[in-house]
């Protein structure tokens, strides 16, 4: 059997507010290598058209993270996505990411976001198994911007590695 | 030669982007800036204590590189969907190389798309991540 908390399939979390910090896009876009300015500087960004510094692909994951920690800040009952199914933090790894765009998103944004444990599954004969988690991004006028899915796998027998 | 999402046919390669080596220093700052704090990532006593041989780079880390590699190259508003799935635990000290191939190129919905495979390795050809893009041909 596995660890992770089943009973918590379908949960959807309720919406958590996130606003898009123009520095803390600019230090994710520069630890990450990020060589277009309008990733990080506000007069380049501005002079391609953009309202504020663009935020690079997958800065969705860290809006997405933010929402967790900010989730387990506010309590009520509220807690991060990895202690609602009961990760072992030992022997979790990330199997999977995907992002679904329909707008791109830019410091300033102020956001929703909501999690979803859309359930499990058991691979390897039960030596791994796998927690699918859909975050949803949206905008109170541009709307839905970014659907997240990602699989997190808990191994439960270290020669099961992929 | 390198080709435009205008010009690509299917088989034509994005230019390549390499990335590292991936120092620790490098993961502290990513653990930062993402807010992924797991100790896998910046604690070499806590990754020993697990039973690795050392700290291992975020997978997200990895993954920015193809959202470099295709963002820069068809430009951010364009990429519909970027997937990516982590095949093998990256090392600190790697240096990724990352590929990108035009798999297909079609019509949907009066939008012409292009699909991007995507591969992300290592100094001894370890493929660290297994990914693809979904491109929309401006």
């Amino acid at each position: 059997m596995g660890v992770f908390n089943r009973n918590v399939t379908g949960h959807v979390s309720v919406p958590i507010a996130v606003t898009l910090e123009r520095g803390a896009l600019i230090f994710f876009a520069e630890t990450i290598g990020e060589t277009n300015p309008v990733h990080f500087d506000i007069l380049s960004a501005r002079a391609a058209g953009y309202p504020d510094i663009l935020a690079p692909p997958t800065y969705a994951a860290v809006v997405g993270s933010q929402a967790d920690h900010a989730a387990r800040r506010q309590g009520h009952g509220l807690t991060s996505t990895l202690d609602l199914i009961n990760a072992d933090y030992r022997h979790v790894l990330h199997g999977m990411e995907s992002y679904d765009y329909h707008s791109s998103f830019f410091a300033g944004d102020q956001v929703t976001v909501t999690t979803e444990i859309k359930g499990f599954s058991d691979v390897k004969g039960g030596k791994l198994e796998i927690a699918h988690i859909s975050q949803k991004i949206k905008h109170p006028e541009r709307g839905l911007l970014v659907e997240i899915s990602r699989d997190i796998i808990h191994q439960l027998d270290r020669s099961a590695l992929p | 030669m390198s080709c435009t999402p205008q010009t690509a046919m299917v088989g034509d390669e994005l230019p390549h982007l390499s990335f590292g080596p991936i120092t620790r220093s490098t993961l502290a700052l990513y653990a930062g800036a993402s807010g992924d704090h797991n100790p896998i990532h910046i604690d070499s006593d806590y990754a020993t204590k697990i039973g690795l041989d050392d700290v291992i780079v975020h997978g997200m880390l990895s993954m920015a590189q193809f959202g470099r590699l295709v963002s820069n190259w068809a430009g951010t508003a364009n990429l519909i969907n970027l997937s990516s799935r982590f095949t093998a635990m990256t090392p600190v000290g790697a240096t990724l190389t990352c590929q990108g191939t035009i798999t297909e190129r079609f019509t949907k919905d009066a939008a012409l798309l292009l699909r991007v495979r995507l591969s992300a390795s290592i100094e001894d050809g370890t493929e660290t991540l297994k990914g693809s893009a979904l491109i929309r041909v401006p």
